[in-house]
């Protein structure tokens, strides 16, 4: 068994509320369309089989090119609006602490929740990523949707209890009585 | 029985004599001279301290202190900003305590990921703000939205 060391205190403690950096929400945001696409193919295959429980015929969503369109659609759209609107975080988000609030700082509204997934679909397809630009060069770490929607993405994560957990585990009291336990078998980093 | 007039009039005179001569004796003495030739440290060896407290009632003393007024007055907040959390849960049984209570792996798991993302991040940050040549100005801009993080003091 390793142990991880503990990062700088400057990579984590006080980074709450602070604007999210471009890694955490490309990888967030993986893990979001991971996640979708994972529940939406379960959902296809629950509804072939109780199709062909119901008809007796074998029948595959998939054949209609545009009903799996409209339905993808509309799936990835409920699920990024609700969970915005609900928690102002996604799955991958929460997995990353992040969360989507308004410019000033304050939890955001089922409109503007609406407005984000809208807008993120336009700024994926219509300028094909190009507007996430601004999560680098813009000072408040804001992509195109964001913008559309009157939102930013913070650090939500309580990167001091981490800290401690940290601490905690690699120099607490557990720790040292282990390492006296036995010497040879230390996970000690140091 | 009336009052001898002579005897009278003598203490008047020594009266108005002694208060003519005290303040030239008292001007005339040097008292920081004086004080230089005390020994003090003799004079504090001489005390016996545990006599006078033992005179004191302490117990009454307590009950005339206002400990709430003496609460009221202190900065619990800038106490406990002087405390050293990392240090007080490297070297005492609180952070087995944090441990036990809140170690498992997925929280280990989640803590390194979040860590090495928002290290990833401020990394990308620099070198994509380098590239187009706008390198440290990202150290002026907001830490975050106004309603959670203060405002940076222009230095």
């Amino acid at each position: 068994m390793t142990t991880v060391p503990v990062p700088s205190a400057e990579l984590t403690v006080g980074r709450q509320g602070h604007y999210a950096g471009a890694v955490s929400r490309l990888v967030a945001f993986a893990a979001d369309v991971g996640a979708s696409w994972g529940v939406y193919t379960l959902g296809v295959l629950l509804v072939n089989a109780a199709l062909k429980l119901v008809t007796g015929h074998s029948y595959s969503f998939g054949q209609d090119k545009l009903l799996s369109f409209v339905t993808l659609t509309i799936w990835e759209f409920l699920y990024f609006a609700y969970q915005w609107a609900v928690s102002g975080k996604t799955l991958g988000m929460a997995i990353l602490g992040l969360q989507v609030v308004t410019r000033q700082g304050a939890p955001i509204a089922g409109r503007q929740a609406v407005l984000r997934t809208l807008g993120l679909g336009f700024t994926l397809f219509f300028t094909l990523g190009i507007g996430f630009l601004g999560i680098v060069y813009q000072r408040e770490r804001r992509a195109l949707n964001d913008f559309i929607a009157g939102t930013a993405v913070v650090y939500d994560w309580d990167a001091r209890a981490a800290r401690l957990r940290w601490i905690a585990r690699k120099e607490g009291p557990l720790r040292r009585g282990a390492d006296h336990a036995t010497p040879a078998a230390s996970t000690h980093p140091d | 029985m009336t009052p001898n007039p002579i005897g009278l009039k003598v203490e008047q005179l020594a009266q108005a004599l002694a208060e003519r001569i005290v303040p030239l004796i008292v001007d005339a003495i040097d008292i920081d001279a004086l004080l230089d030739k005390v020994d003090v440290e003799k004079i504090i060896e001489r005390v016996d301290v545990d006599k006078i407290v033992e005179r004191v009632d302490v117990e009454k003393i307590i009950d005339r202190v206002d400990v709430q007024k003496i609460i009221d007055r202190v900065d619990i907040n800038a106490i406990v900003d002087k405390v050293d959390i990392d240090s007080l849960v490297e070297h005492t049984e609180l952070g087995s305590i944090i441990a036990r209570s809140t170690t498992g792996v997925l929280t280990e798991v989640l803590d390194v990921v979040r860590a090495q993302g928002v290290g990833l991040d401020d990394f990308v940050l620099r070198w994509g703000n380098r590239l187009i040549l706008r390198g440290r100005r990202t150290a002026t801009w907001p830490d975050g939205p106004p309603l959670l993080v203060e405002p940076k003091v222009a230095s």
